[in-house]
């Protein structure tokens, strides 16, 4: 994937990870759905259960994550002015969040002990706080472009009220 | 304006924080069952002491947890719930006990009965009857014991019947042990917290504040708690709040599973050597007692202090005749009761009851003559406490076939080490290899114990011996399956494969069936073991059936009640016989009738002239001889016998 460079970069390659990635994981739902309704012992038996309670969590945390791509996505589309070093952070560590969160719950139920997920577990904090950055820096950066974009509005209608006219007029 | 519309949202929001408390008020009042701790009238279970509970370790070991759950260890002793009472109580009267019929009754979730005062000190005839709460049960797999609230504290008695899970049926409670006729069994108030706690809860405390019985009970405190009703996880385990705490670092945990080293905060039994092991299953499958009155007393107060890993003989006596019985513990057991030890054991000293298959273990060869851990036998060699994912059965089923492991059910429990034997097996059994002749424990763990009112396989390993039986009495696994053949037939046969010497056999042992000398002549345990074994399949296929209807028809008229039900259930798989209507705690006379009316269709059908074996009692033409059946039951072995299971 080539490094992208401008904001209609960063949507489309947010737009592909969100749907190829909400694919991937519908693809997993849809095989636990298969594995209940033939009551596959490896998925359903009590000897199992943090098996299938870390699978489940894969599937949740990997299709809710492939919607938070999209999302973001539109955002970045709706705000092409946000600092290109911004969405390189987002960008960044949600596609890391978006592996190592359900990568993490996903290979802790592939080996575990008893009540314990297996080692893979170790993923989950580290995605959990790419997550928790990319939230972040999106959040700022969309209350930093709103502010501004409320501050250019004020500053057009003061324009507007000294001349008399709007100053999308004043250019006809 | 806006300070008017702010009265207005605070009162909003005042009512719906209003409504939704009184929501959730009603919603517990309704829900909520009476606090364990403050139920009065029956034991009550109470963390403390280390304990945890089950539902502590369910967080962490789901698979486990889940496994013990579905064992009868679990439902050993349950309180009285519509979910778990199996009988039925909706206005039902139970005519099977001594004197008036029992009332049951359902109160909404409560379970009540109303029967003769058990504690009647009055004329017989005008026996005052009490109306008691049903509150706890004993056994779920073949009987559930019902125990009701005295009154005196935590203090419990037992209800009159027990009811027979596969037959559904109430049957009295002396009639479900093998105890001598018209006796009738123990029924004192307090029992169950002097006696079955030790065994049928985790961690129980009796808390009598004086010693059971030295005093009526009603002038008595009966404080008693238990960790949890049932055998559970800290049963075996041990207590497991150090467990627990140590287990909260997710650090500590990743670290043992790294390392595969074994927790040492808690007991895993399987890791112990074979001894230790066996002991945390001996310590309730054993003949015990305390040491002294000092210990007992100890145990009223703080529960009983063995702990897994701990040598069980530490803190209590186990009884094992052929090792200790000549010890001053046991001469003060059998000074205090006499039939202490024929009431658990063979002559020899062997085991003889269910339930105590620790004894069985530790008088084995396997056991004994083991000169390393990995080849000594133990509980774990056959049994695990948690079906394993291995194990393609139900986990109903597993729990229902004593949790045996996998492959265990067969030969692979003995050629684990006896592989030798396995690569030619029919060399050593001298059977068809796939016949049940061949089958390991059929030699070498016969059906020779008594409890629940059946036969169950003997625990202590053994050869099969001619001279055990003359000797002591015990049936031997060859006239067990070959139920139509003497102690002779079985000797010559021991002598030619095995070169066992032919003990001195009288005239009757060497022309008469050794099984038909056991029902004639037997005692009451004899008899029922043997008249179990003519139910038994492959002793049935070895033998023929047609012979044993006017034998297992005498044990219908049988002193023992519970020889009487295992005969009329033996009897009921014979052919012919599938239909036999016959209630073995009914009307004396209604029994002996059913049992002439078997006799007579016997005699007058085919079967009869079927075998003209004489060592069967038939002469040539198959005519049973009545008079020889006569000699023989009048040779009857009629000392009272009380099995204590």
């Amino acid at each position: 994937m080539a490094t992208p460079t401008s904001s209609t970069d960063y949507v489309a390659r947010h737009l592909r990870f969100g749907w190829w990635s909400l694919f991937v994981f519908l693809l997993l739902g849809l095989t636990l759905e298969t594995m209940h309704g033939f009551k596959i012992g490896f998925y359903l038996d009590v000897s199992n259960t943090t098996r299938r309670l870390m699978w489940t969590l894969a599937h949740a945390h990997g299709a809710l994550l492939a919607l938070i791509h999209i999302i973001a996505a539109l955002v970045l589309q709706a705000f092409p002015q946000i600092a290109t070093a911004q969405r390189s952070v987002v960008s960044g560590t949600l596609i890391g969040a978006s592996v190592l969160l359900p990568g993490g719950f996903f290979l802790s139920g592939v080996s575990f002990y008893s009540g314990d997920p297996g080692f893979g577990i170790a993923l989950v904090p580290v995605g959990a706080m790419c997550l928790a950055v990319a939230v972040f820096q999106l959040a700022r950066a969309s209350a930093g472009v709103i502010t501004r974009t409320h501050g250019d509005m004020a500053v057009a209608q003061r324009a507007t009220s000294a001349t008399g006219k709007s100053t999308k007029r004043s250019g006809h | 304006m806006t300070q008017l519309r702010r009265r207005v949202s605070w009162s909003i929001l005042a009512l719906l924080t209003g409504a939704l408390a009184l929501g959730v008020a009603v919603t517990m009042s309704l829900d909520a069952d009476t606090p364990e701790h403050e139920v009065e009238h029956r034991p009550i279970a109470v963390d403390g002491d280390g304990y945890v509970s089950s539902q502590t370790c369910q967080a962490c070991h789901p698979a486990q947890y889940e496994t013990w759950h579905s064992s009868f260890h679990r439902t050993m002793t349950q309180v009285a719930t519509p979910d778990s009472v199996r009988a039925d109580f909706d206005d039902v009267v139970v005519d099977a006990v001594a004197g008036a019929p029992m009332r049951l009754e359902r109160r909404g979730d409560e379970f009540w009965a109303e029967f003769d005062d058990p504690g009647w000190e009055g004329p017989a005839n005008e026996r005052q009857r009490i109306t008691r709460q049903v509150v706890m049960i004993t056994g779920s797999h073949y009987q559930n014991i019902y125990w009701y609230a005295t009154g005196h504290d935590r203090a419990l008695n037992v209800l009159p019947a027990v009811f027979l899970l596969e037959d559904q049926r109430w049957a009295p409670r002396s009639a479900v042990v093998l105890s001598p006729p018209h006796q009738g069994v123990a029924t004192l108030d307090g029992h169950w917290n002097a006696i079955c706690i030790a065994c049928h809860t985790t961690h129980g405390k009796t808390q009598f504040d004086t010693p059971y019985r030295s005093e009526p009970i009603a002038s008595q405190a009966v404080g008693t708690t238990v960790s949890e009703f049932g055998i559970a996880c800290e049963s075996c385990h041990g207590p497991a709040d150090a467990h627990v705490a140590a287990n909260q670092s997710p650090w500590r945990r990743y670290t043992l599973h790294l390392s595969g080293e074994p927790d040492p905060t808690i007991v895993e039994p399987t890791t112990l050597d074979p001894a230790r092991s066996s002991q945390v299953c001996g310590h309730c499958h054993s003949v015990w007692e305390f040491y002294d009155v000092a210990d007992e007393r100890a145990a009223n107060t703080d529960g009983l202090p063995y702990r897994p890993g701990d040598a069980l003989n530490d803190s209590r006596f186990v009884a094992q005749p052929t090792a200790n019985g000549t010890t001053p513990e046991m001469r003060a057991l059998i000074n205090a009761d006499p039939d202490f030890v024929r009431g658990s054991f063979w002559s020899d000293g062997l085991v003889r009851v269910s339930g105590r298959e620790y004894n069985g273990l530790i008088d084995s060869p396997c056991f004994q003559n083991a000169t390393t851990p990995e080849r000594t036998l133990s509980c774990f060699s056959c049994h695990t406490m948690h079906q394993t994912v291995e194990d393609p059965q139900s986990v109903d089923a597993w729990a229902a076939t004593h949790q045996v492991s996998v492959g265990m059910d067969s030969d692979g429990a003995c050629t684990q080490c006896h592989a030798e034997v396995a690569t030619n097996l029919s060399a050593h059994t001298n059977h068809d290899t796939d016949s049940t002749g061949s089958r390991c424990y059929n030699c070498h763990m016969p059906y020779t114990s008594y409890g629940l009112m059946r036969a169950i396989r003997s625990h202590t390993i053994t050869s099969p011996s001619v001279q055990e039986s003359v000797e002591v009495g015990r049936p031997n696994a060859c006239n067990l399956c070959h139920l139509d053949r003497t102690l002779a037939w079985s000797g010559e046969y021991l002598r030619e494969w095995y070169d066992l010497p032919i003990p001195p056999l009288d005239n009757n042992k060497q022309t008469v069936a050794a099984s038909v000398l056991w029902l004639l002549k037997g005692d009451a345990g004899q008899r029922a073991v043997t008249a179990w074994s003519y139910g038994w399949r492959p002793a049935q296929t070895a033998s023929g059936t047609s012979w044993m209807v006017p034998y297992l028809g005498e044990l219908l008229g049988d002193p023992y009640d519970t020889v009487r039900y295992i005969a009329a259930r033996a009897l009921q798989t014979v052919p012919g016989y599938e239909g036999l209507n016959y209630d073995f705690v009914g009307n004396r006379d209604e029994r002996l009738a059913t049992a002439v009316d078997v006799l007579t269709t016997w005699r007058n059908g085919t079967q009869s002239r079927a075998r003209r074996d004489p060592q069967l009692l038939f002469n040539a033409d198959g005519i049973l001889d009545t008079a020889a059946m006569r000699r023989l039951f009048d040779e009857r072995d009629r000392r009272l016998l009380f099995l204590r299971e």
